[in-house]
């Protein structure tokens, strides 16, 4: 066996990012030992059931993993050691900036973590204050640094497009960013989904209509469409000069210095994620575990296993994830992989499209150009199946 | 019975002045429905009738009643439609008539509409019987509407008759004063068969079922039929009257009103306004007053889902069975694909048609901007008639454009009259005459452009009186104007769905309204998109819909792969549903919003 991709969800925040989506929970919450119980028995399971597989690689993300105590941290490397091959060539941690003490970096350390994922998400206070962060500006460098002391390769995560940023502000943040060594760098538009997600179940208090309301605000005071466009090109061009390939959409690496295990999303290739709200690609199949952690632990409690996404379709998936790298897509490999007919359907997606500069086709591969990675929904969608 | 004891009459009214519910009443008082069979509002037997409140097809009910002189006479009362749209109907109605009861609102005296029916009545030689109606009612004053009727039709005042259809106050007399009032008709029984179609409908049973006032002769069931107009020939399978259903007889006489089961297969093989003759003994002469049914107002269907196709071309063959005055082609249109050109009597006529095609045959549509029938003649003295703005000849080959033009009556309150011709000059109205109903009401007079009558004229009209003004209006005849058709581009491609045809001197605002319209409805595109209103190869006005340059989820990490699709199916969805114009994707509602602030222009 290849060895998969693992992903551990560790879904507690110590509050609500109210432009966040991602499956999250109360830091305090009364399911917090349980949830942690679930896990590891979810491990086990999966661990048993795929007879102990390799993982080459692990991400443990959130939420914020970052706030477990040490002895929990240690607790969770047990339980995966056990279950898996854990000999990963990538361990990222996603981390919130103000929870990386020293204790818990060596913990997390101790387990195995190469990698951290700051979510610093912006170096301007004012930053930080529009899109409603904890955490403060100064919390940063020392988070850097103390990563960095110890190995830790450091990727470090912005959003661009908050409320009231302007150009000048942007280009500031990353230059701060820059300043800073990281390794690794992702840049996302805000993006402000307003349809209930599952993740509010886990919030007592009815916090739904506060977090819809927040992002109505936000989205009217955020930068115009084409701002936003400009600010990306801006990231293009500055972290390009500051030594930081393009590798994906939203992600730019120092040589060598990619995410590994998020490659293996974008290659669709296997993996498992454990934990609330985590989706595994294994053997073709997708499938999901619940966000509600009431409900997770119920079924892992039960010995119920996750649910089958059917929606997916391997072979526009597969070519939608590829288009988003700077790999590209190999159309023969393609073909190989998914049959003629799979890729002669891309081939015609992608000739829809002549002449908008949005794909360029190099013999058979097939990459999105700087202004189709802004525009890649127009180019996605053409590859969903009729 | 003999004719002497005929009566044959019908009630003008204005919209919602109580027809419907004094005839009910009626029916009510001689006996030929009971209170317990009794629905509100009989005559109206559509559903939508009964909704909008307005009678569209004219229908007959014989009725027994015993005179103050002790004899029983037959009365037939003959159901008029109350709107605009189907003034002739209204006047077949009353050629079948020797009489009509003319019925004011208490509340509300005169209105437009009911003056220009009365004056049709008394035009076609009618008795008429003025009612005040909704005398129930409170803090009313009888002396302003006895000096309306006075003033605009000349009634005394001892000849006005009160009544409430709502208690039936006055209900019997004013029957009294139909048998005393009304003259018998006087047709002549021996000479050969003239029968006036005054309306017709479909019968899934039946086929064609006509109502028909016999004004000479004598119809049985079994003869060979005639209609002098359209030629059609049958045999009548069945005669009879409604009283109030429909009861079968085996003649109609000289002065009768009743219906006939023609045979016929479609209703436009029975013209309203025919006259029906003996096939073996036909009449020499047809009855005066027959027109064929003319469209005035012009506008495409189309389905908002092009599949949808063959369902609404099912809906307005079964809508056409029963009204003879849709007419429809099919149409092709580069923006909203197949469709059906259709003409109407009138902006009521299409509205209901409309609603009918909606509710009834379940079929969405997008209708286009009515439109009147142009007339253009070109260089070469050729007269092309035009009613649909995509189909206007090059402007270089055109001589004149002439519009149809109406005579326009509007009867308000004095306080709006000033608002009210402000309004009627900015549809280019030539205001004719003023005159005062009574010392708290005017009437106006205008000649307008009907083109301008039928685009939120009656709505503004409205708002502008608070409801309170009325309107009527006729055709009047064709003028020639400086007209030109103004056509919208996208991308440099003519949208002939929003073509519209307009005076010259509105080019640049309509022009304006509308491109800055559309800017705000067209998605951007992954290119620069112009927006232009043009005349001929000149550009009016202009505006464009920049590039889209962002349309990424950039955030893809986990297995959230699946709900990234969903929101990318959904998009696609969305794309599906747009209509595209060369390279431009244009949503549905785009055109719909446009159309409707065409209509506000």
């Amino acid at each position: 066996m290849r060895g998969i991709g693992l992903y551990v969800h560790v879904p507690f925040c110590a509050a609500r990012c109210p432009y966040c989506d991602f499956a999250t929970a109360p830091a305090a919450t009364a399911l917090r030992t349980r949830y942690l119980d679930a896990l590891a028995a979810e491990a086990r399971r999966e661990g048993n059931a795929l007879g102990r597989p390799r993982a080459r690689t692990l991400y443990v993300g959130g939420g914020t993993p970052s706030l477990l105590e040490p002895d929990e941290v240690g607790v969770l490397a047990a339980a995966l050691g056990a279950a898996f091959d854990l000999r990963p060539r990538e361990a990222t941690l996603e981390a919130n900036p103000a929870t990386l003490d020293a204790a818990r970096l060596d913990a997390w350390r101790a387990a195995g973590v190469t990698r951290i994922s700051l979510g610093a998400q912006s170096l301007d206070q004012r930053g930080l204050a529009a899109l409603g962060r904890t955490h403060q500006v100064s919390d940063v460098a020392p988070a850097v640094a103390a990563a960095h002391a110890r190995g830790l390769a450091v990727g470090i995560d912005l959003i661009f497009g908050w409320p009231g940023q302007t150009a000048a502000d942007w280009a500031a943040d990353l230059d701060a960013a820059v300043a800073l060594e990281p390794e690794h760098l992702s840049c996302y538009p805000l993006e402000l989904e307003r349809e209930r997600e599952e993740a509010d179940a886990n919030w007592p208090g009815g916090g739904w209509p506060v977090v819809v309301r927040w992002r109505a605000r936000a989205q009217a005071a955020a930068p115009q469409e084409d701002a936003v466009a400009a600010m990306y090109e801006t990231a293009e061009r500055v972290l390009r000069r500051a030594g930081f390939r393009h590798y994906e959409i939203a992600n730019w690496a120092r040589p060598g210095m990619r995410a590994q295990h998020n490659l293996g999303y974008w290659r669709n290739e296997e993996w498992l994620g454990l934990g609330a709200g985590a989706h595994s690609h294994l053997g073709g199949a997708r499938s999901r575990n619940p966000v509600s952690l009431v409900e997770y632990v119920r079924r892992v409690e039960a010995g119920e296993g996750r649910t089958p996404d059917p929606a997916a379709d391997e072979a526009s998936d597969t070519a939608m994830l590829a288009l988003r790298t700077d790999e590209g897509l190999d159309l023969a490999r393609h073909a190989q992989r998914f049959g003629a007919g799979a890729a002669g359907s891309v081939r015609a997606a992608l000739a829809s499209l002549d002449g908008t500069g949005l794909v360029r086709l190099r013999g058979d591969r097939a990459r999105l150009s700087p202004r189709g990675r802004l525009l890649a929904s127009e180019v996605f969608l053409r590859l969903l199946p009729p | 019975m003999t004719q002497a004891r005929i009566r044959n009459f019908s009630v003008i009214a204005h919209v919602d002045h109580g027809k419907t519910t004094l005839s009910d009443r009626i029916l009510e008082m001689t006996g030929t429905v009971s209170r317990r069979e009794m629905r509100d509002q009989l005559l109206d037997s559509m559903e939508l009738e009964r909704e909008k409140g307005i009678t569209i097809k004219a229908r007959a009910v014989r009725m027994a009643w015993t005179g103050r002189d002790g004899q029983e006479y037959e009365l037939n009362l003959i159901d008029t439609p109350g709107h605009v749209d189907f003034n002739y109907e209204v006047s077949r109605s009353l050629a079948a008539c020797e009489g009509a009861l003319l019925l004011v609102d208490a509340s509300q005296g005169i209105e437009a509409q009911t003056l220009a029916n009365a004056y049709l009545a008394v035009e076609q030689g009618l008795e008429v019987v003025p009612v005040i109606n909704k005398v129930d009612l409170p803090s009313i004053d009888l002396d302003v509407i006895r000096e309306d009727l006075r003033t605009t039709l000349g009634f005394k005042d001892e000849e006005v008759l009160l009544a409430s259809g709502k208690t039936g106050l006055g209900v019997a007399d004013l029957l009294h004063a139909v048998v005393e009032r009304v003259p018998p008709p006087a047709g002549d029984a021996a000479a050969p068969l003239r029968a006036m179609i005054f309306d017709s409908h479909y019968d899934a049973y039946k086929g064609v079922v006509a109502h028909v006032r016999v004004v000479d002769g004598l119809l049985e069931a079994g003869q060979r039929i005639l209609l002098m107009a359209t030629g059609s020939s049958s045999l009548l399978p069945e005669l009879g009257v409604f009283a109030p259903e429909a009861v079968r007889r085996e003649r109609l006489e000289a002065g009768e009103v009743g219906y006939v089961a023609t045979g016929l297969k479609a209703v436009a093989d029975c013209r309203v306004g025919d006259t029906m003759t003996l096939a073996d003994r036909p009449a020499a002469e047809p009855l005066p007053g027959y027109r064929p049914a003319k469209s005035m107002v012009f506008a495409g269907f189309y389905p908002t889902e092009s599949d949808a196709y063959p369902e609404l071309k099912e809906a307005l063959e079964k809508l056409r069975l029963n009204d003879a005055s849709l007419v429809y082609e099919p149409e092709t249109s580069q923006a909203l694909g197949f469709g059906f050109r259709c003409g109407f009597l009138g902006l009521l006529h299409m509205e209901i048609i409309q609603e009918r095609l909606e509710r009834e045959y379940g079929v969405d549509l997008i209708a286009t901007s009515p439109s009147v029938e142009y007339r253009v003649i070109t260089h070469g003295g050729a007269e092309v008639l035009v009613d649909n703005p995509a189909e206007l000849p090059d402007p270089g080959s055109i001589e004149e454009i002439r519009e149809p033009w109406m005579k326009v009556t509007i009867i308000t309150p004095t306080s709006y009259v000033g608002p009210l011709m402000d309004l009627a000059q900015s549809k280019r109205g030539i205001q004719r005459d003023m005159s005062y109903v009574d010392p708290t009401r005017a009437m106006l007079t205008y000649e307008m452009p009907l083109g301008e009558v039928i685009v939120d004229f009656y709505d503004q009209l409205k708002s502008r009186s608070q409801g309170y003004a009325s309107l009527d209006y006729e055709m009047f005849e064709y003028r020639a104007a400086d007209l030109v058709r103004l056509d919208i581009l996208v991308a440099g491609t003519i949208v002939d769905a929003l073509s519209v045809i307009i005076h010259r001197s509105l080019t640049m605002s309509v022009g304006r309204v509308l491109t800055q319209k559309l800017r705000t409805l067209i998605p951007k595109q992954m290119f620069d998109v112009r927006i232009q209103a043009a005349i001929g190869g000149k550009v009016v006005a202009s505006e464009s819909v920049k590039a889209k340059r962002k349309d990424v989820l950039a955030k893809c990490y986990g297995g959230d792969i699946t709900r990234k699709r969903k929101l990318l199916e959904k998009q696609k969805e969305g794309k599906k549903r747009m209509k595209m114009v060369g390279q431009v994707e244009i949503p549905q509602e785009a055109f719909l919003a446009v159309l409707r602030i065409k209509d506000e222009l």
